[in-house]
């Protein structure tokens, strides 16, 4: 009974019952077209948001993700288009990722600045240099072989990208949950300091997070540039405030110290329902941003009344 | 308190120092057209970002601005094509205005004290709704300056004593703010408030009432912004201020106020906004290519926020050593 009443339980119910809902109420919402539609779009989100819960877990934020994905896409994009193959435009590509992430890790934890400062910063200098690169032009021309990662079935019938997703949100989880690191990433987040003083490497710690989130960043980039086939600056850009809004909707705490990926991943199911559904209602798209919006808050305000209730009653346990 | 000035110094420094080298790139920088347009074209960031300051004090943080200024703007450019032409007409404008940016603010701050949702969350969310209900009510679409009262025309191109009207509404904002921060029982509270929650609480400030007050006064001044806004441009577009938001933070924070809360003046988020617009309208002048101005906008605030924390952590270092030696 217990276990049914914590937070990623219900918000696992609301995607159940959202789900049930679009399929009575939307036509063509159950048919295999549209399904296959929701798991390819659902990949590239859901990994920006599993980025961003891992910095928000320590009490920080990344407001430069989005851009990290773009100029890691742009990057690949540029190294195919000039005919360079797939396996080292990847790897390139990763690594340009990682090379943001520990820019931002490194402000953050040598010199000291608050998080979302760095990123606010590296975001503005992120963009920039993809401006500058690409002269605001969106770049194509990759191989056939690349196009089937954002594209392609595993055994014809699960979305290659899709497989990915589960990939890394497992990894993220065993990493989280069962690794010296996941346990420290929790602790800095509930108490940096306490956690500084009983002998964590905090700064490292903190370090490997960001470089995590820009990784994921960069997987992301390339399930997007391959299912676009194209590459420019706003590449994912709205994904930004949607990622945080995923990763605070599904648990984690704002201050850090909380959040787990299956909150994040029924979160990001949620907002994948959501839209697809509304969309297929002929919802106009600006109405689906509302709301998102009216539902971030519904279920915070539900979770707030929900707290005050437990509280009462174990006060009265007590007295 | 000598921490805190030399926060501001700092940055006077910073500001200094950037305005030698454009003017010897280009002696067009220091007249004084070109400072006053800086600041004209800066006004409506200006506003909001004292509104901000308050707000970030507190320790909370307010992303809903620019779409609360543009909710503002839209419902103000809709009324304007109705108004008859007459004075009575603008002030009442500005009042709806006012009072809509307060009903606005006001929402967030109820969410955020008494439902205790964090601040960015509540204000992500609004924003959101605000932004969806905005695009589908004008369809994005740009309204002109052709059907608007003559007087309100009149209005945005008064000047007084040869600098434009907004630029003394800026400053008009600024000694309020200040006002209201250094000499009120209300302003003592908010940086009560920041600097430690659990002894402000116990002194017996209702914290609840400060943070509706700072997110509603912050609404105020995005109403206020928006008329500046419409004044400026001569038109309202409902995309025109994306991302403002960001740069209105940035400007708090560059100014010297702590994210975290406590700290801040208003003196410091006017240097702070001044460097915003130095920088934008230095890079123009210098002709250095568009797609590079981020690049370098971006490394300025990395090396402004990093020395200025460098140069804070000296201080505290400093501080330690002496009580050591004592």
């Amino acid at each position: 009974m217990k276990i049914a009443l914590s937070k990623e339980n219900i918000l696992g119910l609301i995607a159940l019952a959202l789900f049930v809902v679009m399929t009575i109420i939307a036509p063509g919402f159950l048919s295999a077209e549209n399904i296959n539609n929701m798991m390819f779009q659902l990949p590239e989100f859901g990994l920006l948001a599993l980025g961003m819960m891992v910095v928000i877990i320590t009490g920080g934020i990344d407001l430069s993700i989005t851009y990290t994905a773009a100029l890691s896409g742009v990057s690949i994009a540029m190294m195919q288009s000039h005919g360079y193959p797939m396996m080292i435009s990847i790897l390139v590509g990763i690594l340009i990722g990682l090379a943001c992430g520990f820019m931002n890790g490194f402000i953050v934890t040598r010199i000291g600045v608050s998080p979302i400062l760095v990123t606010l910063g590296t975001m503005i200098l992120f963009e920039g240099v993809i401006l500058s690169i690409t002269k605001g032009n969106s770049i194509s021309g990759f191989s056939d072989w690349y196009n089937l990662i954002g594209n392609g079935y595993y055994l014809g019938l699960i979305p290659l990208s899709m497989i990915i997703f589960i990939f890394f949100a497992v990894v993220t989880s065993v990493l989280l949950g069962k690794t010296y690191w996941g346990r420290c990433v929790y602790m800095i987040g509930s108490n940096s300091v306490a956690s500084l003083f009983s002998g964590i490497n905090t700064s490292r710690v903190i370090l490997k997070v960001y470089l995590y989130a820009s990784f994921l960043a960069a997987i992301s980039a390339i399930i997007m540039t391959s299912r676009y086939n194209t590459a420019k600056v706003d590449l994912g850009s709205s994904y930004l405030l949607q990622s945080v809004a995923a990763a605070v909707l599904g648990g984690t705490e704002i201050q850090g110290g909380y959040g787990k990926v299956v909150g994040t991943v029924y979160a990001v199911m949620i907002f994948q329902i959501l839209s697809n559904g509304l969309n297929l209602l002929e919802v106009p798209r600006t109405i689906v941003n509302v709301i998102m919006g009216a539902i971030l808050i519904a279920v915070l305000v539900i979770n707030f009344a929900k707290t005050k209730l437990g509280n009462k009653d174990r006060m009265q346990v007590t007295s | 308190m000598k921490s805190i000035m030399k926060k501001e110094a700092s940055i006077a420094v910073i500001i200094i120092i950037l305005s030698i080298v454009l003017s010897f790139i280009n002696p067009v920088f220091l007249t004084i057209d070109n400072i006053l347009d800086i600041l004209k074209g800066n006004v409506v960031l200006g506003i909001l970002a004292m509104g901000m300051t308050l707000v970030i004090i507190t320790g909370g943080i307010d992303v809903s601005v620019a779409a609360v200024t543009t909710a503002v703007c839209v419902v103000i450019g809709k009324l304007l094509v109705m108004v008859p032409d007459h004075i009575g007409a603008l002030f009442l404008l500005l009042v709806i205005a006012c009072l809509l940016g307060i009903i606005l603010g006001g929402i967030n701050g109820f969410l955020v004290s008494k439902i205790e949702i964090p601040a960015i969350v509540v204000t992500l969310g609004t924003m959101s709704m605000i932004n969806g209900i905005v695009l589908y009510v004008t369809n994005g679409q740009y309204l002109n300056s052709t059907d608007f009262p003559k007087v309100f025309l009149k209005f945005s191109n008064i000047k007084i004593l040869g600098v434009s009207i907004l630029i003394w509404l800026f400053f008009l904002i600024a000694i309020l703010t200040w006002f209201l921060l250094k000499h009120t029982v209300m302003g003592r509270e908010i940086l009560a408030i920041g600097g430690n929650k659990e002894s402000a609480l116990r002194v017996g400030i209702n914290f609840n009432k400060v943070q509706i007050f700072v997110f509603a006064y912050m609404g105020f001044l995005a109403g206020i912004a928006a008329i500046a806004q419409i004044s400026y441009t001569k038109a309202v577009d409902p995309n025109g201020l994306s991302g403002l938001e960001l740069s209105v933070i940035a400007a708090v924070v560059l100014g010297g106020t702590n994210i975290m809360g406590g700290r801040g003046t208003v003196i410091g988020t006017i240097l702070g906004v001044l460097l915003l617009g130095i920088i934008q309208n230095g890079l123009i002048l210098a002709r250095i290519d568009i797609f590079w101005q981020k690049v370098v906008v971006g490394l300025i605030i990395l090396l402004a926020v990093s020395y200025d924390h460098i140069q804070y952590k000296r201080a505290q270092a400093q501080l330690s050593r002496i009580e050591i030696d004592s």
